[in-house]
C-alpha cells in the first residue's frame, strides 16, 4: 500500500492474477510422480457474501456462467453456505488444468462485478502422505500457502512449512509472513 | 547423480572465522594498550582466566542452580531419556551426563557443560506440553549440537577479554574515585601526564569492552545458526525445528490457529505488523531473530527438495 493510499484511506484491490494460478498448473505437472503430492479433483472459492440484490444477481450469473463453462470443460459446481456465514463455490473436475482455469474464471467474474473485496480465498485440495493438504490462495495478499489440518482444529505446522518450500521451489508465490497463513477449518470438501 | 543433500553454509563458516579473527585483533590491541600504558596485563589476565576456568568447569552446576532445573532419571522421564539417547547416537555423541526438567510454562530448552561427556540438557514443561514429539526432537537435536560444537568452551574463552576489560574498567573507576591515577603528588607535570594516559586507558578499555561484547554476541548468533543446521541434520527434518521455533517464539512470527473467515481485517484492509527489530538491540542479542532462523532452515529444506529434483533427468 502506497503512502497516498494510506493518507486518503484508499484500499486498492488486487486483481486476481492469472499468472499465479498458472503457476499451480505448472507446479502440479512438475510434481506429479516425483513427490507424494497428488491432486484431487476438488477446489473451491470462498467469498464473504453481502446483503444486496447485486450480489444475488451475481449469484445467479455465476450459476449461469458455470453451467455454460461446465458444458465444455465438464466441471461440476455447487454453491454452499458454511457455518461461518461465508459462501463456497465448490468445483470438481478430473482435469486439473480445467479446474484451475475455472477457479480463476470465478474469481475474475466476482472481481469484475465489483465484489473483489468479498473474495477471501481459492483453495486447491491435494493428498500428501495420506492426508488432505490444501493450497490456499489469499486474494487479499495475492499469494499461496499450504494448510494441513489434522482434525480437531489442529494443524501440522512442520508439514505445512515443508510443503511451503516445495511450492517455492516450483516458483509458486508463497506467502512470506507465516502469521498470514490463516486456517480454514471445516473445509466443505 | 548423487543427491546434493543438505549443502553447506559457507557464508556462515566464513562469518564465524571473520568474527573470531576480529576478536583476536581486539585482544592484541587491548594488550598493546595495556603495555603502552605500562600496566602489566599479567595480574588481570590471570584473574580473568581464573574466572573463565571457574565458569567453564562450573557451568553445568551454576546453570542448574540458577534455572532451578531438576535433574531427572531415566525412571522418572523414560521418554525424554530415550529420545535424547537416540538423538545423541544419531549425532555421534555420548549421552549427556544429566537431563533436567524445569517446571515452567515458558517453552524453552538449554544445553551446557564443558564437554560432551559432562553435558547437561534441560527442557521446560512448557516445551514438552506445547510441542509435538517431532518438534521436541528437533529442539533437543539443536541443543545436542551446541554440545557437539563445544559452544560453552568457545564462548567462555572468547569472553575472557570481556572479563578482563570489565575488571580493568572497575579498577580504574575505583582508583579515580580514591585519587589514584597518579594523584600522589610527585610534583610537576608527571602526575598530569599520567592522568592523561590513564584517561586514555579508561576510554580504550570501555571501547574494547563494548566491541568485544558485540563480537561475542555475533559469534553466539552464528553458533545458533550452526546449531539449527546441525540439529536439522541430525533429525533430517529442518521444518520440524522451524515449526518448533515459530511455536515457541513470543513474537508475531507464527502460523495462526485463527480462521481466515473470522479475521475482521480480511474484509477491508490489513495492518501489516512490520515490527522490525531494533538495530542496536539486535547487535547485543545472543540469539538471531526467529524469522531469520526459519528463513535459513527453509533454505536448507529447499536445497534438500532441490536435491530430490536432481533425480529428474
Amino acid at each position: 500500500m502506497g503512502i497516498f493510499s494510506a493518507l486518503f484511506g484508499r484500499t486498492k484491490l488486487r486483481k486476481p492474477n492469472r499468472e499465479d494460478f498458472f503457476a499451480v498448473v505448472t507446479a502440479e505437472s512438475s510434481l506429479r510422480g516425483r513427490t507424494d503430492i497428488r491432486t484431487t479433483s476438488q477446489a473451491g472459492i470462498v467469498v464473504n457474501p453481502v446483503e444486496s440484490q447485486y450480489f444475488d444477481s451475481l449469484d445467479s450469473e455465476l450459476r449461469d456462467l458455470l453451467r455454460v463453462s461446465g458444458v465444455s470443460t465438464g466441471t461440476r459446481f455447487e454453491l454452499r453456505d458454511d457455518s461461518f456465514g461465508t459462501r463456497w463455490v465448490v468445483l470438481e473436475d478430473r482435469d486439473f488444468e480445467d479446474l484451475v482455469a475455472t477457479v480463476h474464471l470465478v474469481g475474475e467474474t466476482i472481481y469484475d462485478h465489483g465484489f473483489g473485496d468479498r473474495l477471501l480465498a481459492a483453495v486447491f485440495k491435494f493428498r500428501h502422505e495420506g492426508r488432505d493438504a490444501y493450497w490456499i490462495y489469499s486474494y487479499k495478499r495475492g499469494s499461496f500457502y499450504p494448510f494441513v489440518p489434522t482434525g480437531n482444529r489442529q494443524r501440522d505446522n512442520a508439514a505445512e512449512m515443508r510443503l511451503g518450500t516445495v511450492m517455492e521451489t516450483e516458483r509458486i508465490p508463497v506467502e512470506r509472513s507465516l502469521e498470514q497463513w490463516y486456517a480454514l477449518w471445516e473445509m466443505p470438501f | 547423480m548423487r543427491q546434493r543433500g543438505y549443502g553447506r553454509d559457507r557464508g556462515l563458516t566464513f562469518r564465524m572465522f571473520f568474527t573470531m579473527f576480529l576478536l583476536g585483533l581486539l585482544y592484541v590491541a587491548f594488550l598493546g594498550l595495556l603495555f603502552w600504558a605500562g600496566i602489566s596485563p599479567i595480574l588481570i589476565g590471570v584473574i580473568a582466566v581464573a574466572m573463565a576456568i571457574f565458569q567453564y568447569y562450573g557451568s553445568d552446576k551454576i546453570v542448574l542452580m540458577t534455572t532451578r532445573a531438576r535433574v531427572v532419571t531415566a525412571q522418572e522421564e523414560p521418554k525424554l531419556h530415550a529420545m535424547i539417547e537416540r538423538l545423541a547416537a544419531m549425532g555421534d555423541l555420548p549421552k549427556p551426563k544429566k537431563i533436567a526438567v524445569m517446571d515452567t510454562h515458558v517453552p524453552n530448552a538449554f544445553a551446557t557443560g564443558r564437554n560432551p561427556k559432562n553435558a547437561v540438557v534441560a527442557v521446560t514443561r512448557g516445551l514438552m506440553n506445547r510441542l509435538n514429539e517431532k518438534e521436541i526432537e528437533a529442539v533437543l537435536a539443536h541443543e545436542l549440537t551446541h554440545v557437539k560444537n563445544r559452544d560453552v568452551m568457545v564462548l567462555t574463552w572468547a569472553s575472557v577479554i570481556v572479563i578482563m576489560a570489565g575488571f580493568l574498567m572497575q579498577m580504574l573507576f575505583w582508583m579515580s574515585l580514591f585519587g589514584g591515577f597518579g594523584g600522589r603528588d610527585r610534583g610537576g607535570g608527571g602526575g598530569g601526564q599520567l592522568m592523561v594516559v590513564m584517561m586514555l586507558v579508561y576510554v580504550g578499555t570501555i571501547v574494547v569492552y563494548f566491541l568485544a561484547q558485540i563480537l561475542i554476541m555475533a559469534l553466539s548468533r552464528y553458533r545458533e545458526y550452526a546449531a539449527d543446521r546441525g540439529g536439522a541434520i541430525i533429525t533430517g527434518a529442518p521444518m520440524q525445528l522451524a515449526s518448533a521455533l515459530a511455536k515457541i517464539s513470543n513474537d508475531m512470527y507464527r502460523i495462526p490457529e485463527k480462521d481466515m473467515r473470522q479475521v475482521e481485517h480480511a474484509n477491508a484492509f490489513f495492518i501489516v505488523p512490520a515490527l522490525k527489530g531494533n538495530a542496536v538491540a539486535s547487535l547485543f542479542s545472543s540469539h538471531p531473530p526467529t524469522e531469520k532462523r526459519i528463513e535459513r532452515l527453509r533454505a536448507m529444506q529447499q536445497s534438500m527438495e532441490g536435491g530430490y529434483r536432481s533425480f529428474r533427468v
